[in-house]
Order: structure tokens, then C-alpha cells, then sequence
């Protein structure tokens, strides 16, 4: 299967620019999801991926093939939509067979396929039912295993779990993710969910306002955030805006030494991820004096919220470090350097 | 002295059952009353003067006879003729009202597809314009129609004017259109005839069509004809296998109620049809208001039109049901 290639696509509606353009890359059986906030442009993405929204600059290609202009029901791409859009008055495996009977295939072949792939994920009893008759997760199994059924060169998802309870949705994001190595299909999942994100994806498509903020492996984009933006919308940060002065950042009164090199007198952002920064005992380099105001024990993690000279910052410690603290007590922040990451910010 | 002390019983006291009943009781009775008076006195009356018996030269008396039933089925003559004019008569309101039905639904399926896909804003313009077609009445419409079917001043003039009856005298399709009836050997004609009876009466209930069908497909979800794209499907097979299916139920209660407003179609049928084409609704007015002044046999005619529009009710119902059950 050959990779999917888009080459400034941009989409506008009107005077609404929904999507910049975007110069992506799919890779071949890969699994990529395109993650941002409600309205970043994502879903418009994939529908312009799927044939169902026209680019207005802008090609696609798979492979060698130009499919800019290929409608929709020519790409047979596989698409399972955030409504699961199954059709209620067929049965499941008339659902599942549906494109396999519209593309020409006798019904008791497609009908016996379409059982094969029910079994593929796991509703082997379910054939006969009728939508209404389904759960939740059962729905998007369907809904999966239909959109499989034409055996398609790429596999789209748009918000697959949204409709499912958190619990079901985090088993589904494992098997969904076992049953697309195991098919090896190229696949896209557009979620606004970080960790449904983090936990199937390959690579991250971090998207903002239509524009792409960074690509990258989950475990990059999550320890090198390409910006301010990516920072704070994956996992959580500290963030904190000053001045930077030669290997540092001034912040009111205070200097931290930070791993970046901007021009002297550069605005920047300053950021640190919560488990990186830590309570400690004795002064050294980038220790800030702090007063905990709150603690909030989540079970795996303690989190620390601070009132500290450069604004509240919030530390989070897995399991324990032998020192229980509480509100009102003063203490030591340390901010390590390798763990500082420094933005250029935009000063209005 | 206790806080119990203190609560005024009478202030909490329910009050006296009499006077809310009697308020409530006037008002359902006056509600009830109304119902049988308006409603279901005149259908019993209907019912009951249709075995009533016509007097020769005069009016009619009350009795309880089946002569009007029979003769609706067989005759007047019978037994020593048969003769099935009002049997006819019935057949041609079920053929005029089915046509003109389907041919209304037809044409505003598609129209109202497209309706629900435009703003919310125009889709409310249009609403309202449909809305207000609405207000005009049976006799206003067929006299718009009248006209514009007219031979001297509507549309059979501007072919003649326009070179168009030339034209379709010049590729042969004149012929065809005096086959079947739309032509004179000068000139297209479109009344009276089949055509312009359908056309007027699917006119007539087409914005009733659109209103009926908006809330099914407004509500119709648009990514179930995209995933069906995203397998492959092309737009009519998409219409074909997922539209129509999924909107099966108000197709089909739009185009019965339509029918069954249909069959009582007067004025379009008694100014567009041919005289052997008038329906049962065009006989039963003559009868009961026009020169025949026979109530109980027009009376008769409008049970049987009633019971004729309920059991293809009831086989809708019945066809709807096993659709659902399958």
C-alpha cells in the first residue's frame, strides 16, 4: 500500500479559513492521529482525505496517483464517522456487507464474508441483530468492521470513541490499535482526545486555528513540544512569560537558566511539565523559594500547587518521596535545566 | 403553646372538592358537547340518512333500507341490469387521487432534500412561502389553473404563438399528444383531460407534500449517505439503498394522508375531467346539493368512500408493520 501524500491542502468556507495549507506525509501501515481542540480544522482534514469536502488548494496523492478530484465513492476509503452512521434498517451483517453487495458481489458471498469480518471483532452472534439492538462499543465494532470490508488502502476514523464511556473507550483504543497492526492498513484517527492519541498513534498530527503545530512520535511531541501551543495542549505545563538575557530567562526579579539561545531581550514563554520540576531541601541552580497553597493526592500521583516568586507553579510526584507536606508549609522548587523548554512568545 | 399551635389549619386545608370539579366538569363537558354536536352527530346523521329512502319528485324520508347500497354497487337497474357507473366513479377517485399522490410526493421528495440542505435562514423563507400557499383555497387554485390551461389565453395559445405545436407537428409528437388526448387536430389542448386534473391536484397538495416531509428529512443524518459514498456507492445508488429506506415510514404516511385528502377532491376533478371520469366526491355533491336531490343514496356513496379510504388505511398501516417487522 502506498503512503498517502498531501501537498498544500487548504480548505476554506467563505471567508473561514478551516485548513491552512498542509503539507502532510502518511505512511504507509501506519496509524496517525490528527489531534487539537474542537474546530482546529481536523475532521475537515480527513473529510477532504475521504472525497467528501473538495480542497480548495491543493493535491492528494497516494502514491503516484493524483486523487484530488476522485470522488469520494472511487477512493473506497474506509471511514467509520463519530455516529458510527450505520444503516438502522439493515441488519449488522447486511451493514457489513453492504459495500461489499453495492460493488457487485453476490449477497451470500458478501454475506459470508461480512461474517468472517464480524468475527474479526468478536460480534460472531451479533449477525441478525438490528442496530437498535446494539451497545455502544458493539456499534463501533460494526461500524469497524464495515468500513473494513471493501479491504480499503486507507483506514479513517473520525472520532471513533466519542460516543463510547471512558472505560469502554479505553479498551477499544487497544483493541482498535492490536486489530490495525495486525491488518497493518494505513490508518488516520482524528480524536481531540491526548490520550486516545498518545496510546494508538504512531505519529501525532497536532493541529491549531487549520495549521498543523508539529508532527512527530507521541513520545516527542509530548517531551519536545514543538511550541507553547503543543505544550499545553498535550499533558499539562507550568507556563511562565519573561525576558531572555544570555543562557536565561528573567522573570520579574528572578533568573532561571534555561537550555535555549533567543536574542537578548527576547519576549519568551517559559514551560515545565509538572513531574519534571521538584520539591527539594537545598538551594542549588534554578531553586525558586515556594509556598504550598494546596495538595491534591490523586492516588498514583500527589500533586503540589505552589505560590512561588515567579507565579504558581504545580508539581506532581508519582508515589512518594518520604516527605509528607502540607498546605501553608515553605519549601524548595527546583526547575531543571534539561527539562525547561523555551518558546518564543508574541507580545501584544 | 406549640409550634403546631401556630399552623393555621384552614390555610392548608384542602378546599372543598365541589367548586374544581364543577369548573373542571363544565369545561370537559362544554369541550364534550361541542365534539358531539360538530363532530359526531353529523357523521351518525350521514350514517343514518344513507338507508334512508328517496321520494320521486320531492325530498326524502327516513327509513332503513339497503336499496341505496345496492344500488351502488350494482345499479339502479338491478336485477334486470347491472350497471357499475358508481363502482366506476370510485375506481376513478382511487386512480386520481393515487396519481396525483405519488406524483406530489415524487416531486417534493426531491425538492425538500435540497430545501434541507440549504441556510437555516432560506430554509425559513421557503418554509413560510410554502406556508402561505397554503391559505389559498381549492376553488382559487383550480381557477388559476383553469386559465392557464385555457385554449385562448393560457398555455396551448403561447405554443401556438411560440411556434411549439408547429415544432411538435414538425417531429411527429402531435400525434402522440392527440392519442392521448392532449391535442385538437389545430392546436395542443390540456383540458378537460387526465393530465390536468393530476397535475391540478398534485399541484394542490404538493406544498402539504413539502411540510409533511421536512421534519423526516431534516432530521435525516447527512453521515449516513457519506458512509455509504465512503464504501463506494454512487448517489442514486445512495438514494436507492439508504434515503429512501430510511425515510420509508414518512413517504409512505405522507403519500396516504395525502391520498385520502385527495379522494375528496372536488372542484380540480369537476372542472378538469371528462364527464365519464368524474369521481364519487363530484357524485355525491350532485346528489345531496345538486339536481338529483337524493340524500340517502349520496349519503350512502360518502360511507362507502369513507370505508373505502380506511381499509387502504388499514393496508398501509399493515404494509408499514410487516416492512418494520422484516
Amino acid at each position: 500500500m502506498p503512503d498517502l501524500i498531501l501537498s498544500g491542502v487548504s480548505k476554506s468556507f467563505g471567508n473561514t479559513r478551516a485548513v491552512e495549507a498542509t503539507d502532510l506525509t502518511f505512511a504507509e501501515g501506519q496509524l496517525t492521529a490528527l489531534l487539537g481542540p474542537s474546530g482546529c480544522g481536523k475532521t475537515t482534514l480527513l473529510r477532504m482525505i475521504a472525497g467528501l469536502e473538495d480542497p480548495t488548494r491543493g493535491t492528494i496523492r497516494l502514491g503516484e496517483d493524483d486523487i484530488t478530484d476522485l470522488p469520494a465513492h472511487k477512493r473506497k476509503f474506509g471511514m467509520v464517522f463519530q455516529s458510527f452512521a450505520l444503516f438502522p434498517h439493515y441488519t449488522v451483517r447486511e451493514n457489513v456487507a453492504y459495500s461489499l453487495t453495492i460493488g457487485g458481489i453476490a449477497k451470500p458471498e458478501a454475506l459470508e464474508k461480512a461474517q468472517t469480518l464480524l468475527d474479526t471483532v468478536q460480534l460472531s452472534g451479533f449477525g441478525d441483530r438490528r442496530i437498535g439492538e446494539l451497545s455502544g462499543g458493539q456499534r463501533q465494532r460494526v461500524a469497524i468492521a464495515r468500513a473494513l470490508a471493501q479491504e480499503p488502502q486507507v483506514f479513517l476514523l473520525d472520532e471513533p470513541m466519542s460516543a463510547l464511556d471512558a472505560k469502554l473507550r479505553e479498551e477499544m483504543q487497544v483493541e482498535l490499535r492490536l486489530l490495525q497492526q495486525r491488518l497493518g492498513i494505513t490508518t488516520i484517527v482524528v480524536t481531540h482526545d491526548q490520550r486516545e492519541a498518545m496510546t494508538m498513534a504512531d505519529t501525532i498530527v497536532v493541529m491549531s486555528n487549520g495549521r498543523v503545530e508539529q508532527v512527530a512520535p507521541p513520545k516527542e511531541i509530548y517531551h519536545k513540544p514543538a511550541n507553547a501551543f503543543v505544550a499545553d495542549f498535550i499533558g499539562k505545563a507550568n507556563f511562565f512569560d519573561g525576558e531572555y538575557r544570555k543562557g536565561a530567562v528573567n522573570i520579574g526579579s528572578f533568573t532561571v537558566d534555561v537550555p535555549a539561545n533567543f536574542a537578548t531581550g527576547s519576549p519568551v514563554r517559559l514551560a515545565i511539565r509538572p513531574e519534571s520540576a521538584c520539591l527539594v531541601a537545598e538551594r542549588g541552580q534554578n531553586c525558586i523559594d515556594a509556598e504550598i497553597s494546596f495538595v491534591r493526592d490523586l492516588g498514583p500521583v500527589r500533586e503540589y500547587h505552589l505560590r512561588t516568586d515567579i507565579g504558581p507553579l504545580i508539581v506532581e510526584y508519582a508515589g512518594t518521596d518520604g516527605m509528607e507536606r502540607v498546605a501553608g508549609d515553605k519549601t524548595l522548587v527546583h526547575l531543571p535545566v534539561e527539562a525547561l523548554r523555551v518558546y518564543p512568545r508574541a507580545v501584544a | 403553646m406549640t409550634i403546631a399551635d401556630d399552623i393555621d389549619v384552614t390555610a392548608v386545608a384542602p378546599k372543598t372538592p365541589v367548586r374544581g370539579m364543577t369548573l373542571k366538569g363544565v369545561l370537559y363537558g362544554t369541550l364534550s358537547t361541542l365534539m358531539v354536536v360538530f363532530c359526531i352527530v353529523p357523521f351518525l346523521l350521514v350514517i343514518v340518512i344513507s338507508f334512508g329512502r328517496k321520494v320521486d319528485g320531492a325530498g326524502w324520508v327516513w327509513a332503513f333500507t339497503f336499496d341505496n347500497y345496492q344500488r351502488f354497487f350494482v345499479g339502479i337497474l338491478w336485477p334486470d341490469e347491472v350497471t357499475f357507473l358508481y363502482l366506476q366513479q370510485l375506481g376513478y377517485s382511487f386512480y386520481f387521487a393515487i396519481i396525483a399522490s405519488v406524483l406530489a410526493v415524487l416531486t417534493a421528495l426531491p425538492f425538500t432534500l435540497l430545501l434541507t440542505r440549504l441556510k437555516r435562514s432560506k430554509q425559513a423563507i421557503w418554509l413560510v412561502f410554502i406556508l402561505a400557499s397554503l391559505s389559498m383555497s381549492e376553488v382559487f387554485i383550480v381557477m388559476g389553473w383553469d386559465i392557464l390551461l385555457s385554449n385562448n389565453s393560457g398555455l396551448p395559445k403561447l405554443f401556438q404563438v411560440s411556434g411549439l405545436t408547429q415544432w411538435l407537428k414538425d417531429v411527429g409528437w402531435f400525434q402522440t399528444l392527440r392519442d392521448i388526448g392532449l391535442a385538437n387536430p389545430r392546436n395542443v389542448k390540456f383540458k378537460p383531460s387526465e393530465f390536468a386534473t393530476i397535475l391540478t391536484m398534485s399541484y394542490l397538495v404538493w406544498p402539504y407534500a413539502v411540510i409533511l416531509l421536512y421534519p423526516a428529512l431534516s432530521r435525516l443524518d447527512p453521515s449516513l449517505s457519506e458512509a455509504a459514498r465512503t464504501m463506494g456507492a454512487s448517489r442514486w445508488t445512495v438514494t436507492r439503498t439508504v434515503t429512501l429506506p430510511s425515510i420509508r415510514l414518512p413517504l409512505m404516511g405522507t403519500t396516504l394522508l395525502l391520498f385520502v385528502f385527495l379522494l375528496g377532491s372536488y372542484v380540480s376533478v369537476s372542472v378538469f375531467a371528462t364527464p365519464d371520469k368524474q369521481t364519487t366526491a363530484v357524485a355525491i355533491y350532485s346528489n345531496i346539493r345538486g339536481s338529483n336531490l337524493d340524500a340517502p343514496f349520496g349519503s350512502a356513496q360518502a360511507v362507502i368512500l369513507l370505508i373505502s379510504a380506511s381499509i387502504c388505511l388499514y393496508f398501509g398501516h399493515l404494509l408499514n408493520s410487516k416492512a418494520e417487522a422484516r
